[in-house]
């Protein structure tokens, strides 16, 4: 359709926003309440321009001005929004001329009614797109003289999110952004008029993407609990990077001021998690700034520990290991390492000779699918199945399976970037709950979306599918496995085989078990689906790609632990928190622990190294889908930590080698000759690969279990890190053993209650929680990174009670 | 050169030996200093309630062109305040070394907190006794660093050895 903006003539598809023609013309137009990936509404009036399009004939012939022999322009009586208004054939956009400045002008003016301006105290402030529209837009000056509205200025949203009511401009971004992104109608607005301001029903904001508000808030309203007057805006070092929190991929700025980590902001990348962050990448970074970091290597000295130079660790652990033969040498890192780390660890396992190389978590079978999907894939799929609890687990995927529900496919891009007007997106779409399928043992968020939602019992995933697949091939199944009518699973199967793109996805409960992730394979291929397989942490494709695997099965990660190793060097894991392994590890004679803490293992070493966070190191990380994703460092001071590749450096200098992997760049002079091409130049957006399938090692890589009937359950909070995360664990609350009310009561336990439980044999300290999502005779625990989501022993019968909730009254 | 022109260069010379010495016995006596001389930094605190007018808004730090102020600011305790309003600096830090006493600090503060008196005497020995804190410059503190120091090891006065005619917005400020 052909648009003219003021007097730039542009061709644009239709369905575009009056709003987006502006800026695609290069213009610009002032507005507050459009937000990208949101229904625009109008509600601020701030986008108003001159607005005229040509009328026809009865006969269809355009009514031509007389003049000019051109088709008329007849313009609207008013101003109208931009932002809501839809390109016609012809249209003309006026957004320079004096009437429309009048009108951008009385629209700041009025919008500045009962703003409080103290911009000067108010952290968006330098950020904050009313202090920018209203120097660009405004006149500076007010003719109200009354007093402005009156309202509370630090009011607690939750633990992280506070609200100040008299900054509040009512563009109702953070109300719809609830409704239309996540579905949490947590907030909305109360009273009418000038009284009108944003408020909760409850108690805090029970979703797990509250965050996101503080980004779209245009003014200083809404705003990050845990960066509360710790900078100004201008004064903030922004790193564009990839979280490492889960597999998503997500896209994050850390922002941080002399050294420190003050806040998390969402980034943009419009494949994966498009705006959007959940609140665990969002607000899990206290821990980063803990005191309590280690900032030089320690050596044991008797019972303590002195902090000794790199050098002279190193010099330790080289004299040391030279006196092991190569093959007793165990190398095991923490699955959210880099590429580059995974490339170091492996440099440093050939050196020694060792096989005996693993990351951890790990599942047995690969986390390549056959037939893999993207995250896009799943935003514009028409038949999900979802097996798990993906919500939590890889929370950047629940929204985009929820993008799928409302049908509306991810918007072309424009130059000036996602359209900042979609005008397919409304208020209260509906969700076409059809099209989802859900199954986990407990009731899972997103069981309220979907058509079809079973409750499994605890490791009854096999079962389902082996009997959804022989519903598939018209065979006899039990409709007690399948937990509906067979008529009902057949109209689910026919729904899949109908589906243009059925996609399924696979949570760590079925991937935990090699005969589940068989069965799932098998009745994605009787149906046609492709998988998406969730790994248990960042960078799990990633590691398995470049081989950071045990030679032989018995080599892994278990196995070293198990005492096939007599020397150890362990990156960020944390065995010891279970006993029994913590005294196996007290007998070997070599432990090098590499991590931010001095955790339970840490303390059993013989020597300690500072590592850095995952927000502190530069490298390549590989989401879910493939996609090599750059992670940078920011500035922060972590005094003497050093990657895996600094570790791999000193030890070489102290070998007196130069191992691969000994830097970024040398570890990245590998990767390059064996993925083809250069980590270095990766785009922020990422680069979407085919990846290589992996030799099958067929061990599960974590704990042996006794098949217990609870469950080990994935947070969205990092287990490891939340004690350390002040602000997220006010808001979540601590590790919580979740149990059915009836369990609770036949137990006298209530919610609050601080009790010690034995989990697999290990004592955790854990939250009673009273929630009847959770089935009777279940209890959920948070899965660790030493033993991820899957099923678990909860002796109950040994709980010990540490502190018993207050009494309510 | 006649000796007329000799005679009018002596008379003026001779004039000068019956006028007042422009000279200052600095230190024993005090220098004069002009109204609108900027010299080291004064924080300021509201008259009527003693609480600082500093609400940690680093706008003195954004506008200063020689990086030399830094702040950090925290939330107020409601039940005893530092500054009026929600905020206030837990930390303010001015590197004298570094600044070059322009003033755009002074106006670019939204609240007249932080103001450049008259005081010149900065002169010290180590880099980081030329870093002055909220301690050093907050109104009822006289004299720098050095000055300071010295008063407290002999046991007298701190001197400012500096009389200035003052300006309004050095309230409190008092030489």
């Amino acid at each position: 359709m052909k648009v003219t903006v003021n007097g730039t003539v542009l061709e644009l598809d239709p369905g575009t926003s009056a709003i987006d023609a502006v800026f695609a013309a290069g213009f610009d137009v002032p507005y507050f309440c459009s937000q990208p990936y949101m229904s625009p509404i109008g509600a601020c009036r701030m986008c108003l321009a001159r607005i005229g399009a040509p009328r026809k004939e009865r006969d269809g012939s355009w009514i031509l001005d007389e003049s000019s022999g051109e088709p008329k322009v007849f313009y609207f009586p008013a101003m109208m929004a931009t932002c809501t208004t839809a390109i016609m054939e012809g249209m003309v956009i006026d957004t320079l001329s004096k009437d429309v400045k009048d009108a951008q002008n009385a629209m700041v003016e009025f919008t500045l009614i009962n703003h409080p301006l103290d911009c000067p105290v108010c952290d968006k402030g330098g950020a904050c797109e009313l202090q920018d529209r209203a120097y660009e837009y405004g006149t500076g000056r007010s003719r109200f003289v009354f007093d402005k509205r009156h309202q509370e200025k630090h009011h607690p949203l939750s633990a992280l999110i506070t609200l100040d009511r008299e900054r509040c401009i009512h563009c109702k971004r953070c109300v719809r952004y609830f409704e239309e992104v996540p579905g949490d109608e947590v907030l909305d607005f109360i009273e009418r008029g000038g009284h009108t301001y944003i408020g909760t029903l409850e108690d805090g904001l029970p979703s797990n993407f509250t965050g996101n508000i503080t980004d779209i808030c245009p003014v200083g309203a809404l705003l990050d609990a845990t960066s509360r007057f710790r900078g100004r805006n201008w004064e903030y070092d922004h790193t564009f990077t990839t979280s490492l929190d889960d597999a998503s991929g997500s896209a994050i700025v850390v922002d941080a001021r002399t050294g420190r980590i003050e806040r998390i902001k969402s980034g943009l990348n419009p494949e994966v998690n498009k705006s959007w962050i959940d609140d665990g990448i969002r607000f899990g970074h206290e821990y980063a700034d803990d005191p309590e970091r280690l900032k030089r290597p320690l050596l044991r000295r008797g019972e303590g520990f002195e902090e000794v130079s790199w050098e002279e660790a190193a010099a330790f652990v080289a004299e040391r290991l030279a006196g092991f033969s190569g093959k007793d040498v165990g190398v095991a890192i923490r699955a959210d390492a880099t590429l580059e780390e995974g490339v170091a660890a492996r440099a440093l396992a050939q050196h020694v000779g060792t096989g005996q190389l693993d990351h951890a978590p790990r599942h047995g079978p690969s986390l390549v699918p056959l037939h893999g999907a993207t995250v896009l894939d799943v935003a514009t799929a028409d038949a999900l199945l979802v097996l798990g609890d993906v919500t939590e687990e890889l929370p950047a995927l629940d929204l985009r399976i929820k993008d799928a529900l409302k049908g509306v496919s991810p918007p072309e891009l424009f130059a000036h970037g996602v359209p900042i007007a979609d005008l397919r997106l409304k208020e209260r779409m509906p969700r076409a709950s059809e099209r989802l399928a859900v199954v986990a043992p407990y009731r899972v968020d997103l069981m309220k979306y979907a058509g079809a939602a079973v409750q499994v019992p605890v490791a009854g995933e096999a079962a389902w599918l082996q009997a959804m697949a022989a519903v598939a091939h018209a065979q006899p199944a039990d409709e007690a496995v399948l937990g509906m009518p067979r008529a009902e699973a057949e109209s689910l199967v026919r729904a899949w085989r109908e589906a243009q793109k059925p996609i399924m996805i696979v949570g760590g409960f079925v991937l935990a078990s090699e005969a589940a992730t068989e069965a799932a394979a098998s009745l994605a291929k009787a149906v046609g689906f492709r998988q998406v397989l969730v790994p248990p942490m960042a960078n799990g494709v990633g590691l398995e790609i470049t081989q950071v695997l045990p030679s032989h099965a018995r080599y892994d990660y278990q196995g070293m632990l198990g005492g096939s190793a007599k020397a150890l060097v362990l990156s960020n894991l944390n065995p010891a928190v279970d006993p029994a392994v913590a005294e196996r590890l007290r007998s070997c004679e070599l432990l090098v622990v590499h991590d931010l803490f001095l955790t339970e293992t840490a303390r059993l070493a013989h020597v300690v190294l500072p590592g850095t966070s995952g927000y502190e190191k530069d490298g390549t990380m590989v989401s879910l889908e493939g996609r090599f994703l750059p992670v940078r460092a920011a500035p922060v001071d972590a005094g003497e930590a050093r990657d895996l590749t600094g570790v791999v450096k000193a030890l070489g200098e102290a070998f007196g080698q130069r191992l691969e992997g000994r830097s970024v760049r040398s570890a990245r002079r590998v990767l390059r000759k064996e993925l083809g091409f250069d980590p270095t130049e990766l785009h922020r957006l990422g680069l979407l690969r085919e990846l290589p399938r992996r030799r099958a090692i067929v061990s599960l890589n974590v704990r042996e279990t006794v098949v217990g009937d609870s469950l080990r359950v994935p947070s969205l909070a990092r287990p490891e890190y939340l004690g350390r995360n002040a602000h997220l664990r006010a808001a979540l609350g601590g590790p919580a053993l979740r149990l059915h009310p009836e369990d609770a009561a036949a137990r006298g336990l209530r919610t609050g209650d601080e009790v010690v439980v034995p989990v697999d044999g290990v004592p955790r300290r854990l939250e009673v929680r009273v929630s009847d999502a959770v089935p009777r005779g279940v209890s959920l625990v948070p899965a660790t990174p030493e033993a991820p989501a899957g099923p678990a022993a909860v002796a109950l019968d040994d709980l010990v009670h540490e502190r018993r909730a207050l009494e309510v009254a | 050169m006649s000796v007329l022109d000799i005679a009018k260069g002596m008379g003026v010379t001779l004039s000068h030996l019956f006028k007042k010495p422009v000279t200052v016995r600095y230190p024993d006596e005090p220098v004069q200093i002009k109204a609108r001389f900027r010299g080291r930094h004064h924080l300021l605190r509201h008259p009527d309630t003693g609480l600082e007018k500093c609400i940690g808004c680093s706008l003195c730090a954004a506008a200063c062109p020689a990086y030399a102020i830094y702040v950090e600011a925290a939330e107020n305790d409601p039940e005893n305040p530092t500054s009026a309003g929600e905020r206030y600096a837990s930390i303010y830090e001015i590197n004298m070394l570094r600044c070059i006493f322009c003033g755009f600090c002074e106006e670019a503060c939204p609240t007249s907190a932080v103001v450049l008196g008259h005081e010149f005497e900065l002169a010290d020995f180590r880099y980081q006794d030329f870093v002055y804190g909220k301690e050093d410059m907050l109104v009822g503190v006289k004299g720098s660093k050095w000055q300071r120091r010295e008063a407290a090891a002999k046991g007298t006065e701190v001197r400012v050895a500096l009389e200035a005619p003052g300006r309004p917005e050095l309230e409190g400020v008092d030489y």
